[in-house]
């Protein structure tokens, strides 16, 4: 009789145990190889701080009343579409409640394609899996699916904003011209549809533009242009490597725009360590920069897990505490057979979101599932990114 | 007609950069008869290697960066022909690419994990000299890797024709079988010529770097592309070959990027590489049978 006493005691203390263990698993997946690699480094170690932080703080309240913890597992889709689609297939497979990425935004306009695009259509087998996209930025995405989200800058409205100010700033300056990555789906996407457009919205004459790829080396045409072009403003919608060759190129050729403007995923480090003189007063609006106290602790934590604060990555912070409330609010389960029920409840839960709270402010959740986020204006000065101008 | 010749010039002077990536493809190829693909990853790791020598001493001179990409250079020579040529079967002709290939993938992963992708400001030289004639302009770092150029050029053909390894080293693209039975150590003499290219892709490489204003992964593959268009378009194992075929292949991609557009530049190029392929199969400067 003792025995099974004991037995029983066990067995309780075992389920106890079991209880206070149970996970929530949050699957990561963005670009850990490649030339994108430190997007998905960074990704992930904001994920994992994030998680830290809350796991700390006790974890994720459950529909029963008990507490799981957040367990961040991440895979490198190598910024290709078939590595990212392969991977949300595998991450379907596991026992993931919601996946967040991807970096590339060539592979989440692919992805979001598999996911099933309206809820509940049984006619549609697509997949049914919540994706809460950090990184991948160009514009509309999230209106493929229903199951997809996100949590990126609205471009338009920060080159807008940005265009505005400038007009009112610099009244003298009059003429835009503007240098693309021709063959990367951002660059491509925000300079066409995004800043050239942004700028004749401002009252700019845009002159024309200029071309190059994102593994070219020699820029001496393009800057040729750039100079013959001569206007106030060069815009260049390309990411840091060609955006410092072309720099160094301008250097070289006596281009001196009175201003200059770059993409938003260039106000990182990355652009710093590769040609900081020469990107000296580039302005750029962004959605993350260390200024109010929950920013700067958002980066100390990150950096602790080895990874930069900049505009995307802290956006995958701010999605891990997202989704938390989301699970909290909608009372997930975190048990494995009701899996499915639970992924629809974080869909649902972010669905109904209208508005959350970021590292820069209050972000505005908009009706085609993405994200109108707080924003300023950084200029490279001195080797670092210092806030320029706050329009909000 | 101003821009034109601009155009042009600026596409030649950094073809010179080409012509180094193809000197050291040909180079390889007329020893051993085969193609080392990671001959371009491995210059831009001995140039990545040169950074490691600025970080190390805290204002380390151009020059110093450039003397540590030579010397890592010629180690990582050594390294590929130890791992895809010494114990690979050369006999089979796709051992040793698809090794190399493999090579080419490692080294360009390790620079990626060592740098998280990032690219890395590098040191220039002569970066602010430009030559002006009027409107006409023309940059001082290129005339530098030009110069380079035709001065390896020089060296490597002294080399291999007034020194006992130049001897050796032909004697071994000829007939290894003979070469070996008259005395001479194939695999030393193999061992060296990689050494030799690796020496020259380092300094390739630095001045790769020196001449773009920074260092990326993505620099590997169109330096591999290039670097073997312009090894075919030269001749397979011709140096003089592989600088005019350098500096051609610069010259055409500015034109046909002036004239068509960045996006079918490439497509340009490759169609020069096949029209040589038809008509010249042994490109400008064909081995004598």
């Amino acid at each position: 009789m003792k025995k099974i006493a004991i037995a029983v005691a066990v067995a309780l203390a075992a389920g106890s145990a079991y209880a206070q263990e149970k996970t929530v698993k949050i699957a990561g997946f963005g670009a850990k190889s490649g030339v994108v690699r430190s997007f998905g480094v960074n990704s992930e170690a904001a994920m994992i701080a994030a998680a830290d932080v809350i796991n700390n703080q006790g974890g994720v309240k459950l529909a029963d009343g008990s507490k799981a913890k957040i367990a961040v597992e991440f895979y490198d889709d190598r910024c290709t579409a078939e590595e990212g689609i392969s991977i949300i297939r595998r991450i379907y497979g596991t026992d993931a409640v919601v996946a967040v990425g991807p970096t590339c935004s060539n592979v989440a306009e692919p992805l979001f394609g598999i996911l099933q695009k309206k809820v509940d259509d049984k006619g549609d087998s697509g997949l049914q899996m919540p994706v809460f996209t950090d990184v991948a930025i160009k514009i509309g995405l999230a209106r493929i699916s229903e199951w997809a989200f996100r949590n990126v800058p609205n471009e338009t409205t920060m080159y807008s904003s940005l265009f505005y100010w400038l007009k009112t700033k610099y009244p003298d300056v009059q003429s835009v011209y503007g240098g693309v990555e021709e063959d990367f789906a951002h660059s491509r996407a925000s300079w066409y549809a995004v800043m050239k457009d942004r700028a004749e919205a401002n009252g700019y004459k845009v002159i024309g533009n200029s071309k190059w790829l994102v593994n070219d080396t020699n820029f001496s045409t393009q800057v040729r242009e750039i100079k013959h072009a001569n206007a106030d403003i060069v815009a260049i919608s390309a990411h840091p490597f060609t955006t410092c060759g072309v720099l160094k190129e301008m250097q070289r050729q006596g281009v001196k725009p009175k201003l200059l403007v770059g993409l938003t995923s260039s106000s990182s480090l990355e652009t710093l360590q590769g040609c900081a003189k020469q990107a000296e007063g580039i302005i750029i609006p962004t959605s993350f920069a260390p200024v109010t106290k929950e920013g700067k602790a958002a980066a100390e934590t990150t950096a602790k897990f080895k990874g930069a604060a900049d505009l995307h990555s802290m956006a995958a912070w701010e999605n891990i505490f997202i989704l938390k409330q989301v699970m909290e609010s909608e009372g997930i389960s975190a048990d494995k057979s009701q899996l499915q029920a639970d992924r629809r409840k974080v869909r649902d839960g972010l669905a109904k979101l209208k508005q959350t709270q970021g590292l820069l402010g209050v972000t505005r959740r908009t009706e085609d599932r993405e994200a109108d986020k707080p924003y300023l204006f950084v200029q490279a000065k001195g080797g670092s990114w210092v806030v320029l101008h706050n329009p909000l | 007609m101003l821009d034109f010749l601009q155009t042009l010039s600026d596409g030649v002077l950094f073809g010179a950069i080409y012509a180094l990536i193809g000197i050291g493809f040909t180079l390889v190829f007329g020893v051993m008869h085969k193609i080392n693909m990671a001959y371009a990853a491995a210059s831009v790791g001995g140039a990545y290697a040169g950074l490691l020598v600025l970080k190390a001493v805290v204002v380390a001179p151009a020059w110093m960066v450039f003397l540590g990409a030579f010397l890592a250079g010629g180690m990582l020579g050594w390294l590929v022909y130890v791992t895809c040529f010494h114990f690979i079967p050369l006999s089979s002709p796709l051992a040793p690419l698809m090794s190399t290939v493999g090579m080419l993938l490692l080294i360009d992963e390790v620079i990626v994990h060592l740098t998280a992708g990032m690219p890395q400001n590098y040191p220039a030289m002569f970066d602010d000299v430009m030559l002006r004639f009027g409107e006409f302009t023309l940059r001082g770092d290129l005339l530098l890797v030009f110069g380079i150029s035709v001065l390896a050029m020089i060296g490597l053909l002294a080399l291999l024709y007034r020194s006992r390894l130049g001897l050796a080293t032909r004697a071994v693209a000829q007939q290894p079988i003979a070469a070996q039975l008259c005395g001479i150590r194939v695999t030393r003499v193999n061992a060296l010529t990689f050494v030799i290219a690796g020496l020259l892709g380092g300094l390739a490489g630095a001045l790769i770097g020196a001449s773009v204003g920074a260092l990326s992964p993505l620099l590997t593959t169109p330096l591999t592309v290039k670097g073997l268009v312009v090894t075919v378009i030269g001749g397979l194992g011709s140096i003089p070959g592989a600088i005019v075929a350098g500096l051609l292949v610069g010259g055409f991609e500015n034109l046909f990027q002036q004239f068509r557009g960045v996006t079918e530049r490439d497509m340009y190029v490759m169609l020069l590489l096949f029209a040589f392929l038809v008509f010249r199969p042994g490109g400008l400067f064909p081995a004598k049978s």
